[in-house]
């Protein structure tokens, strides 16, 4: 922060994208801040703040929910249609994202702009196939949620592209889906592990499915093994057998694989 | 767009806000946070606990939400509006929330309270009475070493109940 020489608090997204690629001001975008306020690298020189920037609103757009990047966990726990997709998930992670003070700061956009173990969105939203709107120098980019932190995108949000929205599809409406935070106490930082679980039956079969880990790892990541036993039609403690072991192979630990398959064959047993 | 850029002279940063409804006009370091500047220049009511976002003492009311000023760097304050604990009542003609503290029992050695009242202030705006859960979850944030919170829960539910009726007997 010592080295900041500019504070730039554009109104357009044009605006702030022509500080982002103009090598004078060596900025870096942030929204709420508190992850990184901190601890910005030396060779940034220019704050910029996106705060004042149209990309708060929570909205459905051609039936899917379309989240902007700057709104706040605090917004989204606080949205009806959060609140109402996909059983409420959205909104209960958010509610389960540190403290309000930290809630009423922290962005999504912010959660996901940098993979890190104990954001709590990325494990959400690559479950429910989120997609994430870039605005980059070449215009609007839209990429599956989870190619955003492969390095052959080529992009470093914040510091040459800006998230602009996070689109979540239609299909995940009405799925049924639990968000689980296993960390010492609710507004703990730091979690043990953090689960996404949904599933759609039709009958007795399940047809959809999708398990997501984080916590263990910056990226969160699927459990692909996990869901095929679950559209096998697999009793529950044999799929979360399977679970376990994937959490195990992910080098999780007796405790979290052990908590983790337990807490999953609730869910199983709820649906 | 020039007037969306600032540039720091001799390592200052020169910003205007409106603080407890007074237009002021600071010089905040390049690299300071919201608490340090604000205790820099007189309000000491803003309490410096832990400096790493965990503990909310250093909360203040910026733009119309709590906040943790030692995670907001201070130049982003600028053309903003912030309400401190000075802010909200004085000694003579407490907030309501102030008088409720002090009638409940809920300050011991006080460090916590300041964001805690600026909290709760943010909560009974918004929610005007209240469950016990909704004032747990507000104040969530704003961690308190000398109590187990019951006190602060219930002068928060007195407050609520105090402003209600006073909204009542206004025409």
């Amino acid at each position: 922060m010592k080295n900041i020489k500019y504070y730039a608090y554009p109104s357009t997204v044009k605006e702030a994208l022509a500080v982002l690629l103009n090598k004078k001001y060596k900025a870096m975008a942030l929204a709420g801040g508190t992850l990184v306020a901190k601890t910005l690298p030396d060779t940034v020189e220019t704050y910029l703040d996106l705060k004042n920037l149209p990309i708060k609103d929570i909205k459905l757009q051609a039936g899917n929910l379309v989240i902007g990047s700057g709104a706040t966990f605090d917004e989204i726990d606080r949205s009806k249609l959060c609140r109402s997709w996909a059983g409420g998930v959205i909104a209960a992670a958010a509610a389960k994202c540190s403290s309000q003070l930290i809630r009423n700061m922290a962005t999504i956009g912010g959660n996901i702009a940098r993979p890190h173990s104990f954001n709590i969105f990325p494990v959400v939203l690559l479950g429910l196939d989120a997609r994430v709107r870039l605005q980059t120098k070449k215009g609007a980019k839209l990429i599956d949620f989870q190619d955003l932190y492969t390095s052959g995108l080529g992009l470093r949000p914040g510091l040459d592209s800006l998230i602009m929205e996070i689109i979540i599809p239609a299909k995940t409406r009405k799925w049924k889906c639990e968000f689980i935070k296993l960390a010492k106490t609710d507004s703990s930082w730091e979690s043990y592990i953090t689960l996404f679980f949904s599933a759609e039956k039709k009958g007795k079969s399940v047809t959809q499915a999708r398990v997501s880990v984080g916590a263990l790892s910056p990226r969160p990541f699927r459990a692909p093994e996990t869901e095929r036993a679950m559209l096998a039609g697999d009793e529950a403690p044999a799929a979360a057998a399977v679970f376990a072991a994937e959490l195990e192979a992910a080098k999780a630990g007796e405790y979290r694989s052990s908590a983790a398959s337990s807490l999953f064959k609730r869910f199983l047993n709820s649906i | 767009m020039k007037n969306g850029i600032i540039e720091t002279r001799k390592n200052f940063f020169e910003i205007t806000l409106t603080v407890n409804g007074e237009k002021k006009e600071l010089s905040v370091k390049n690299g300071e946070f919201l608490l340090d500047a604000l205790r820099r220049h007189g309000w000491k009511g803003t309490k410096k606990g832990c400096d790493t976002g965990d503990c909310g003492s250093c909360a203040v009311i910026l733009n119309g939400k709590p906040v943790l000023g030692c995670l907001t760097p201070a130049v982003t304050a600028h053309c903003g509006e912030i309400t401190t604990i000075e802010g909200l009542g004085t000694v003579h003609a407490p907030h309501p929330l102030q008088e409720a503290f002090v009638e409940a029992g809920a300050v011991q050695c006080g460090f916590c309270i300041p964001g805690m009242i600026l909290s709760s202030k943010h909560l009974l705006d918004r929610t005007p009475d209240p469950s016990e859960a909704q004032i747990r979850k507000a104040l969530d944030g704003n961690l308190c070493r000398c109590t187990g919170y019951v006190k602060q829960v219930e002068a928060v539910k007195n407050a609520a109940k105090t402003i209600a009726g006073r909204k009542k007997r206004k025409p």
